[in-house]
């Protein structure tokens, strides 16, 4: 850091420059020119970039940084401090030279199935130097515990694993480290700030830019993984093979399960539930809410991606693996719906009241994956004369729901008659008739009441015996029970 | 008197919040977490019956609260054993209810005692209190082996979702395999503090408090139809995997009886008489079983059925495959095969009906991380057994009358002359119509909002329906506010009742706002037109408070 930070130091004790300088220009003028410069540079300058702008291939810099060991050799003793290559070093800013992409064996195990790293359990992170661990692992022979030694201990998300610049880098780069707020850089070009610190004039100013790297959103435990000889490859890939290590190179889920699948003995703590890595709230449902976004399951686990159509799609999982809802929802997002008692607009649009006679004549959504017809649907349907036990004092004399009854009721049977409706979709027939209703007329003839207009289908009677010994009474209601039909099926 | 006891109702739940609040500051040297929810909603709208005549006022109060004390045993561990207690309470009150009666049949919808019950309804509640759920819970007891639940619960599987008052216990496995069983009563309607969403469909049943009680009272003979509620016993067991992450199945069987008596016949003997059932007797026994499978790199199938024993038929049956194209997009097809079945009380068990059949095809695609789209189209099957369209010509001509008597003459189809032709095989083949179906479902996050659309479209010789809504919401001041907005347009024909086609547009706009981590209030005003009711307006209060300790 000597160069340029030291146009910037001063003598201790002294002022602060700016203040000590007299103003050359107003300060609405420098405003101005500021935001002038900045419109002109977004019109017509290059684009942002952590480092200086790509060189010239002419100028030859590439050479300067990429397999040249005589930039890391020592210059004279009182030459000034090498500078960065024109345009700057290019090399160990992405996990492959020229940010060529990485073959699936070295990313992460379960990277097939997801591409990036879930944003919600590893936030954004801002790298802000650039390291070669092949070189590093390969050609110097180090090993992940050398920089990496504190993740054999660690048993916490919250803990930092990165290498303190102090013990791990400055035994080879020529740097020291030991105050990190007085950093003091060599001679050598491998110790100049910026030959690991990204961004224009990194260490302009003593400063560099700083290291993002959020903890994850999980409950991890390092320790307890190595112990079990669970390798740092088996997690995070062949980071021996790469150049600088990103986000992309944090562990996906569909990895974590190669372990966390298995049973009994060869389970030991690699239990496959959600809470064995997910951070729960005190009811024991996991987190799912963080600043950069909403957890929510991959497509590929138990289906269960909660794409636009959810709604629709989610009966199959709910009826297979509830628990797995449990994880994440309590009974009342069940409820809201399945029990609700204000209108979801997701399930029933506006104008339900007017539409809904036509969704349950065709079905869709199924009244009853939600209502119980005979109470919630009927009690409205009486209240308004629409069912046919409606109160007295709600039916009006000549009124009529359905179509005429030569179409609808009697026979011969009409094409728009109401046994071929009950037999497409009984469940409308259900939501506003009781039965009586129906024993009027498919009742037997006689103490019954009805018109004796046999309702059953095909094959019913090779059923009805196991029905009747099994419950009775809906048979009772129709027949007598001296009835010759009855005895058929006693 | 409806209204006194909506009153006390609500003050139940106020009661057990100072409660609650009391437990709070009472047991802080406790390591245990407690969390106390209550949501509030307020609606008013109005109902019109399809003659326009009787509007019904809607003046809906729906409040609940809860409370969960977890961890009882102290720290928190994951795979260790903890215990918990939840309750729910909520109280449904409806003070629109009796508001379009005056004069002599003011308050008729809930007193037979009011003009002669012309106007009663038999279960009707103004403010109905109902315990959702309460069970103390235990998992992860005996190194994980032992898990119990005491109380109100739901079970929820591919037969359904349900609720029972009872014990639940789960045997976990560390091999692949976990194993529940359960044994209570089945909650029902008319019960104290039930409901009668999780009972069978086909069965009206509730409360016969005041029957018979006196004069001006109903008679049970009054509502033939209105069942008894009764406790139900019920139980049930499910086998399930347990640990892999590629796969899952659960096996369940449940069955319910029910007690007690039941009107049978639905008309009174010449004396005036009704006979009547006593007894144990089944309500449901079915059986089911639901597996999802998956390579993630690949894709996924699912599928299911349910078995009813009483039925002896297959009620459902669903199933689907699933191809992941890259990492954005997911094809696959569905089919759903759905035949609805009863209580074992109902008669309609037994009368002719057929499956709903449903195949649909669909891809979703993860356009970016902010927009995503969904779409799906199939056919809708429905069956009749015989023909509707020659049907009736065949009835006219087995009676002897000429072909074209349908819809203009009258037969007795109970006469031996029409008998025989509606109950031989060779008129009552099956016959099938389709509606074609389409759905469309996408949305666009932004950091601070969201915008969604969903649209459909089904159409059949049934009628058609076709729409689409467009939503949206902005959060602002990170999430204090929140402005809200969606616009609905739908259009629907019905051939059996033409006069009711209506195209229909309506808009919401609304606004939240959030003080602080506890409370979230939301306000919405609807507003939806069409020819049938004109104007029609709803108008929706929510409030949500929400502590945690």
């Amino acid at each position: 850091m000597s160069g340029a930070r030291s146009t910037a130091r001063r003598a201790p004790g002294t002022g602060h420059p700016r203040r000590d300088a007299g103003r050359l220009v107003p300060g609405w003028l420098a405003i101005v020119a500021c935001v002038a410069a900045m419109a002109l540079a977004a019109i017509v300058g290059p684009p942002a970039a952590a480092q200086p702008a790509p060189p010239d291939p002419d100028a030859g810099a590439v050479a300067a940084d990429a397999g040249r060991g005589g930039a890391e050799a020592a210059p004279a003793e009182e030459a000034p401090a090498p500078a960065a290559p024109a345009g700057g070093y290019i090399t160990a800013l992405a996990p492959m030279p020229g940010d060529a992409e990485v073959p699936i064996e070295w990313m992460p195990p379960g990277t097939s199935a997801s591409p990036l790293p879930s944003d919600e359990i590893f936030p954004p992170q801002t790298i802000t130097i650039r390291f070669n661990h092949k070189k590093h692992v390969k050609e110097l022979k180090q090993t992940c515990k050398t920089c990496h030694a504190d993740a054999y201990t660690s048993d916490a998300v919250s803990d930092r694993l990165l290498p303190k610049p102090a013990a791990t880098c400055d035994s080879c780069h020529d740097v020291d480290h030991s105050d990190l707020r007085n950093v003091k850089a060599g001679t050598e070009a491998n110790g100049q700030c910026v030959y690991c610190h990204i961004g224009e004039s990194a260490g302009a100013g003593g400063k560099v830019a700083a290291l993002v790297l959020p903890h994850a959103n999980l409950r991890f435990t390092h320790k307890k993984h190595l112990a079990r000889n669970i390798q740092c490859g088996q997690c995070h890939g062949q980071i021996d093979q790469l150049e600088l290590a990103t986000r992309d190179q944090l562990p996906r889920m569909a990895g974590c399960f190669t372990c966390h699948n298995m049973s009994g003995a060869a389970q030991g703590e690699a239990k496959g539930t959600c809470t064995t890595c997910h951070l729960t709230r005190p009811d024991g449902r996991l987190l799912t809410a963080f600043s950069t976004g909403d957890l929510v399951p991959p497509r590929w686990l138990f289906n269960a991606g909660h794409t636009p159509d959810w709604i629709e799609r989610h009966k199959s999982v709910a009826a297979d693996n509830s628990a797995l809802c449990g994880s994440c929802h309590s009974a009342n997002d069940c409820t809201d719906c399945h029990d609700g008692k204000v209108r979801n607009r997701k399930v029933h649009p506006n104008d339900w009241l007017s539409m809904h006679p036509q969704a349950a004549r065709q079905d869709n959504p199924r009244c009853v994956s939600c209502h119980q017809e005979q109470t919630f649907c009927a009690d409205c349907h009486r209240r308004t004369g629409v069912a046919r036990d409606a109160p007295s004092g709600n039916r009006t004399t000549g009124r009529r729901f359905h179509p005429p009854p030569a179409e609808w009721t009697t026979a011969p049977r009409s094409a728009k008659h109401h046994s071929w409706e009950a037999e497409r979709n009984l469940n409308a027939c259900v939501s506003c008739h009781t039965e009586r209703d129906c024993a009027t007329c498919h009742a037997t003839k006689g103490l019954s009441g009805g018109q004796g207009v046999s309702p059953h289908p095909m094959g019913f009677e090779g059923k009805c015996k196991t029905a009747f010994s099994r419950n009775p009474r809906p048979c009772l209601v129709c027949h007598q029970s001296n009835d010759s039909f009855l005895r058929a099926c006693r | 008197m409806s209204g006194r006891r909506g009153f006390m109702a609500s003050l139940v739940p106020a009661a057990l919040a100072g409660l609650a609040g009391g437990g709070l500051a009472e047991r802080e040297a406790v390591a245990a977490d407690f969390v106390v929810e209550s949501s509030t909603a307020a609606q008013a709208y109005e109902v019109a019956s399809p003659w326009g005549d009787t509007i019904l006022e809607r003046r809906r109060l729906m409040q609940t609260l809860a409370l969960g004390v977890y961890n009882l045993q102290g720290k928190y561990t994951p795979g260790e054993a903890d215990y918990s207690v939840v309750i729910r309470l909520r109280l449904d009150a409806d003070f629109g209810m009796n508001a379009h009666l005056e004069g002599a049949q003011a308050g008729g919808e809930t007193d037979y005692g009011v003009g002669r019950g012309e106007r009663y309804i038999p279960g009707l509640e103004q403010a109905p209190l109902d315990l959702m759920y309460a069970y103390v819970e235990g998992r992860n007891l005996a190194h994980g082996w032992l898990g119990f639940k005491l109380g109100r619960q739901y079970v929820t599987d591919v037969l359904g979702w349900w609720s029972f008052d009872g014990g639940l216990v789960r045997v976990t496995t560390p091999y692949f395999v976990q194993v529940e069983m359960y044994g209570g009563f089945e909650q029902r309607g008319g019960l104290p503090l039930s409901t009668s969403r999780y009972e069978r469909q086909g069965v009206w049943r509730g409360s016969h408090a005041d029957f018979g009680s006196g004069e001006g009272q109903p008679s049970v003979v009054d509502y033939p139809s209105y069942q008894y509620a009764q406790p139900a016993p019920a139980f049930g067991f499910a086998l399930e995997s347990n640990g892999p992450s590629f796969m899952h199945g659960r096996f369940s069987y449940r069955r319910v009886y029910n007690l007690g008596t039941s009107i049978t016949q639905q008309f009174p003997d010449p004396g005036g008489g009704y006979r009547t059932i006593d007894g144990m007797r089944l309500s449901q026994e079915r059986l089911g079983y639901a597996i999802e499978a998956n390579k993630s790199d690949l894709g996924g199938l699912k599928a299911g059925f349910s078995y009813d024993l009483y039925n002896q038929l297959v009620g459902t049956f669903y199933g689907g495959l699933e191809a992941y194209l890259g990492r954005r997009v997911t094809v696959g097809a569905d089919l759903d095969y759905f035949v609805p079945t009863f209580d074992a009380d109902s008669i309609w068990n037994w009368f002719t009906h057929e499956p709903v059949s449903t195949l649909t095809g669909r891809v979703a695609v993860d356009v970016t991380r902010e927009l995503d789209v969904a779409a799906s189209g199939g056919v809708r099957a429905w069956s009749a057994e015989g023909d509707p369209d020659t049907f009736g010509a065949g009835e006219c001509e087995a009676a002897g009358q000429p072909e074209t008597c349908v819809g203009v003459g009258y037969l007795d189809p109970a006469t031996e002359a029409i008998k025989p032709y509606a109950r031989d095989e060779a008129n009552r083949g099956a016959t099938m119509s389709a509606d074609a179906l389409a759905n469309l479902t996408g949305r666009y996050r932004f950091r601070t909002a969201e915008v969604g659309l969903r649209g459909m479209l089904q159409a059949g010789e049934r009628g058609r329906r076709t729409g689409a809504d467009l939503s949206g919401e902005k959060r602002l001041d990170g999430g204090r506010y929140a402005l809200g907005a969606r616009l609905s347009l739908y259009d629907w024909e019905d051939p059996l009742r033409p006069e009711r086609d209506a195209t229909s547009f309506g808009y919401v706009l609304g606004a939240g706002y959030r003080p602080d981590e506890v409370a979230d209030l939301k306000l919405e005003w609807e507003h939806d037109m069409n020819r049938l009711v004109g104007q029609r307006f709803r108008v929706v209060a929510l409030l949500n408070l929400r502590v945690a300790k």
